[in-house]
């Protein structure tokens, strides 16, 4: 969408926005000091895992109140001073919101699968020069806040005080207008409450309406409200995260944490320590397949790409190398 | 006291050309004055508003011209003097009643003015009313200077009398906004008691007969001109070029012949009453030369018509060459001027003369350009129809179906430029943005794909838009209508209107509810302020999703120029310099090279944005465009 005519050369959109040119290497390098090489999944350390021990947070949170309950550990030990969260209108619409007090941090619990602002409460703060900040995002704003930290742009966002990223799995997103106005006239009006997407085989959106009636709808059905850019995105678990969060091929009641950096290392282990929550090593098998959906969807995003022909002028600047790596292992994966 | 008003009989003083209308009338003995306005013309009634009460004249401000004439035929056939006023495009509206009038004729002095607006300096056209007094055969009287149109007015209101037909006057802008001296005469009293005489219809049936009738008349009417005052020749008794002129022309001519020293060379054959034309009269000038020139604005008008008189009298005038539009010695568009007529008599006369240096042009635009901010035509500050094309632009990016917004007439019309994002598409006549609105809503059965938007005015939406959402309900178009109430006829110099509660004259009326009157034409209709950018983006954008059916957006905010006199800002606005980062931002300047109100500065030193606090009127709209927050408003 193009709300206006713009004529500048090198602005802030265009230099921070996921989809614009994506230099995986150089971001590796500056923000891991270390070469893009986990082609699968990104860098890590470990993959857990893990619930919240507060079973009022796995109940009002998403999944297993992992990324609720590491948030508000964070705030309150002083990892971070403030927090940007997605928290939800009551249309579902999504937006950006700063907690500062770890109470706050279940108004901001649970998704409505649609793509939103986030970042914009970030960039307006308002913030003290010495906070520090922690961001819970999608990957793709995650991706962004990495473009961000490492544009040679002159800095007029807080980025520089962002020292936490905690990602979210993500496979795709939602557009707002057209999926809610399909969605209610689903629930034949009613009042959307809650929206869940179960885990395979299942794999429904279930609807809680405020009259406690559930709906289940085939994703077949949604899927004409995914948002187009999802369809080249290369990054299923944040890979640029210092920890990433999800579901995918978890154990149910759990989430899947992957552990990239020692911040992550470091908060994961405290709250552990702290009986904020618990872990356990993630199963063969289900490591096994969480690398073959991630693998999955950057197969799906190249050749979408190369139907697009933009596979290599695009957006990504990977190598023939690395894409040819990518499709191969995919390919074994998905065999 | 209005010098308007005083019966001072030969008292000097500088009128504007309208005023001179206006006291000519006063002088007449008029009773009944109704108008829509329209500039040129609007000082008309508006002055004559200002002295109603005192001189115990009726003075309306019409919903429209036709009505406006009416009104003023009422007081006619009533035996009651009356005039109405209008510009070019209001004697269109109006003309449906007066090819009626024509054939039924008058009783009372009936005037009606049209002020032409040659190159459309302040219309949506350029049109030479002088053809409906041809087409409908009426008197016509073309005043020259500003005297002569308190004289000519006068006199037209006895001429409409004698003959039983209104008169029409045509003044141009540089006649009606000019200043200039004129002689006031005795104010007439003692008129009659109105009556409508009941004994017989006034109806143009039988039509042969009253046309017939209308012929008589006008005969009688060119014999009246013959002897016209108004009518005269200036210059040698054998000139080598006759200029024939009426309206400001005459003042043009006499220039230009003056600065090159030609007076002894042409002279000047000087037309008040130009139609029916005072054929013996113009005979007797058309002897004097073999070459003649016409000077006259927009089409050409004498130049036609006499020459029609030629064809039949050729004989007794023998070879002539005619100059002027035709002939490609002066322009057949736009206004003329000293330097147009002097550049064309020069050529003909084979005279050099240089009016001005030849860098005047560009050394006038820089002087100007040291004096006046550069700025392109747009909206003032805090005008709420900035605020509104803004959530248009948005609204339609995100729907995404390439909206088609339709326009008409009012400073809204603006919106066709970068002022309004260029969002309309359309501008013709008053309301016909809705009109066209019925049509296009009802293309989609053959494919259209794209929402239908129309905006219109409040006072144009009394004008001339409530038939065509009649006709939408009736027909079952589909569009939605965004009606811009700035409680004001804004363009034409706030006149009030049936929605403001007050009259021409001052009193207090009832005020027409807009919301009521679409509700019950069956339209789905909401109220929203349009200084909320966000919640009337949400709104615009909702309604568009409804397919079935007439919606109507009222977007109410009065005018920011009747605001800031009756009130005080709504916020104090100012840009926070820390948070406004310039360059840096990646926003491209988007609230002073796109929102662009005036109250909105670049600061070039500090690269940043200001508030320019001595036009700023405080809407506090553009704090919701900047996309760091660096603009606050506060609550004063």
């Amino acid at each position: 969408m193009r709300l206006d005519h713009c004529d500048l050369a090198e602005g802030r959109c265009f230099a921070y926005c996921p989809r614009t040119q994506v230099d995986l290497e150089t971001i590796h390098q500056k923000v891991f000091g270390q070469s893009y090489s986990n082609i699968e999944m990104g860098l890590f350390k470990q993959v857990k895992m893990v619930r919240a021990s507060s079973s009022t947070l796995r109940q009002k949170a998403q999944t297993a109140g992992v990324v609720s309950a590491l948030m508000k550990f964070a705030l309150k030990e002083g990892f971070i001073n403030g927090a940007v969260l997605t928290h939800r209108t009551p249309e579902h619409l999504p937006l950006g919101r700063v907690i500062r007090r770890p109470n706050e941090i279940l108004s901001c619990a649970g998704s409505s699968y649609v793509a939103g602002p986030t970042l914009q409460a970030l960039n307006q703060g308002p913030w003290k020069d010495t906070e520090r900040i922690g961001v819970v995002g999608t990957p793709c704003q995650v991706l962004a806040m990495r473009k961000m930290s490492v544009s040679p742009i002159k800095r007029t966002t807080p980025i520089d005080r962002v020292t936490l990223i905690v990602g979210l799995f993500c496979t795709w997103a939602l557009t707002y207008e057209p999926f809610m106005k399909y969605l209610k006239n689903r629930v034949s009006g009613a009042r959307i409450r809650k929206l869940d997407i179960t885990p395979p085989p299942e794999r429904l959106l279930k609807v809680i309406t405020d009259n406690d009636q559930s709906w289940d709808i085939p994703l077949d059905e949604i899927r004409p409200f995914i948002r187009t850019t999802c369809g080249i995105c290369l990054d299923m678990t944040s890979e640029l995260s210092d920890l990433s969060v999800g579901t995918v091929e978890g154990i149910e009641g759990w989430s899947t944490v992957i552990i990239r950096t020692d911040l992550g290392e470091k908060l994961l282990s405290q709250a552990e320590a702290a009986r904020i929550v618990k872990s356990q090593p993630l199963p063969e098998e289900n490591f096994k397949h969480l690398r073959e959906a991630s693998l999955l969807k950057k197969q799906r995003a190249l050749l979408r790409l190369k139907e697009r022909g933009e596979l290599e002028d695009g957006y990504l600047t990977l190598s023939r190398e690395l894409i040819g790596r990518i499709l191969s292992e995919a390919n074994e994966a998905g065999s | 006291m209005s010098i308007l008003s005083k019966d001072s009989p030969g008292k000097k003083t500088l009128l504007m050309g309208n005023e001179a209308i206006a006291r000519g009338a006063i002088e007449a003995g008029v009773r009944v004055c109704a108008a829509y306005p329209g500039n040129p013309s609007s000082e008309i009634i508006g002055s004559l508003s200002q002295v109603a009460r005192e001189l115990g004249i009726y003075v309306e401000w019409s919903v429209n011209e036709k009505v406006a004439l009416e009104v003023a035929t009422a007081a006619s056939f009533a035996g009651l003097r009356g005039l109405t006023a209008m510009k070019q495009n209001g004697l269109n509206v109006a003309s449906d009643f007066l090819f009626n009038l024509n054939l039924t004729g008058s009783k009372g002095g009936l005037v009606v003015v049209v002020c032409d607006d040659p190159s459309a300096l302040s219309s949506t056209n350029e049109e030479d009313s002088r053809l409906y007094a041809k087409m409908c055969n009426l008197p016509l009287l073309e005043p020259s200077t500003v005297q002569e149109a308190q004289k000519m007015t006068r006199w037209a209101f006895d001429l409409s009398e004698e003959l039983g037909l209104p008169c029409l006057i045509r003044s141009v802008t540089r006649l009606s906004h000019a200043r200039g001296n004129a002689e006031l005469g005795h104010i007439t009293k003692n008129q009659p008691n109105p009556q409508f005489d009941t004994s017989r219809p006034i109806i143009p049936q039988p039509v042969m007969e009253t046309h017939k009738a209308l012929h008589d008349k006008i005969k009688k009417c060119q014999d009246r001109f013959e002897e016209s005052p108004f009518n005269l020749y200036r210059g040698p008794e054998r000139p080598e070029l006759l200029v024939v002129t009426c309206g400001p022309g005459w003042m043009y001519v006499r220039e230009a012949l003056a600065n090159m020293g030609a007076e002894n060379r042409a002279g000047i054959v000087k037309l008040g009453t130009t139609w029916p034309l005072p054929t013996s009269f113009l005979m007797e000038q058309l002897k004097k030369a073999n070459r003649i020139l016409f000077v006259e604005e927009v089409d050409p008008f004498l130049e036609n018509n006499i020459k029609e008189l030629y064809a039949q009298r050729a004989g007794e005038l023998g070879v002539k060459t005619f100059l002027g539009k035709a002939s490609g010695n002066l322009p057949d568009i736009g206004e003329i001027n000293p330097d147009i007529v002097t550049g064309a008599i020069q050529q003909i006369l084979e005279v050099s003369y240089e009016p001005r240096s030849l860098q005047y042009a560009q050394e006038a635009a820089e002087a100007v350009s040291l004096l006046a901010p550069l700025r392109e035509l747009g909206f003032c500050a805090g005008c709420p129809h900035r605020a509104t094309y803004w959530s248009v632009k948005n609204a339609l990016a995100m729907d995404g179906r390439d909206g088609i917004v339709l326009g008409d007439i009012g400073c809204y019309t603006l919106g066709v430029r970068p002022a309004g994002f260029g969002q309309v598409k359309t501008c013709h006549a008053m309301g016909s943005g809705v009109g066209l609105a019925n049509g296009f809503g009802q293309l989609e059965r053959f494919g259209l794909n794209q929402p239908v938007l129309t905006v219109c005015g409040d006072s144009t939406f009394y004008h001339a838009a409530i038939p065509a959402l009649v006709n939408a309900r009736y027909n079952q178009s589909n569009f939605l209508m965004l009606i811009l109430d700035n409680s004001a006829t804004a363009m034409t110099g706030f006149q009030p209107h049936p929605g403001t509660g007050r009259t021409a004259m001052g009193a207090e009326a009832p005020v027409v509810d807009i919301e009521a009157l679409c509700k019950s034409l069956g339209a789905r209709v909401q109220v929203k302020n349009p200084f909320d950018v966000q919640d009337t983006t949400e709104t615009i954008y909702e309604l568009l999703q409804d397919r079935e059916g007439i919606k109507v957006l009222i977007l109410k905010q009065e005018c920011a120029l009747v605001r800031v006199k009756r009130q005080k800002a709504l916020y104090k606005v100012r840009v926070n310099q820390e948070r406004c980062i310039g360059q840096d931002c990646g926003c491209n300047r988007r609230c002073t090279r796109i929102f662009k109100c005036p109250g909105l500065v670049w600061d070039p030193v500090t690269g940043k944005a200001q508030i320019d606090e001595a036009i700023c009127t405080g809407c506090g709209t553009c704090a919701d465009i900047c996309p760091q927050s660096a603009i606050l408003k506060e609550t004063i």
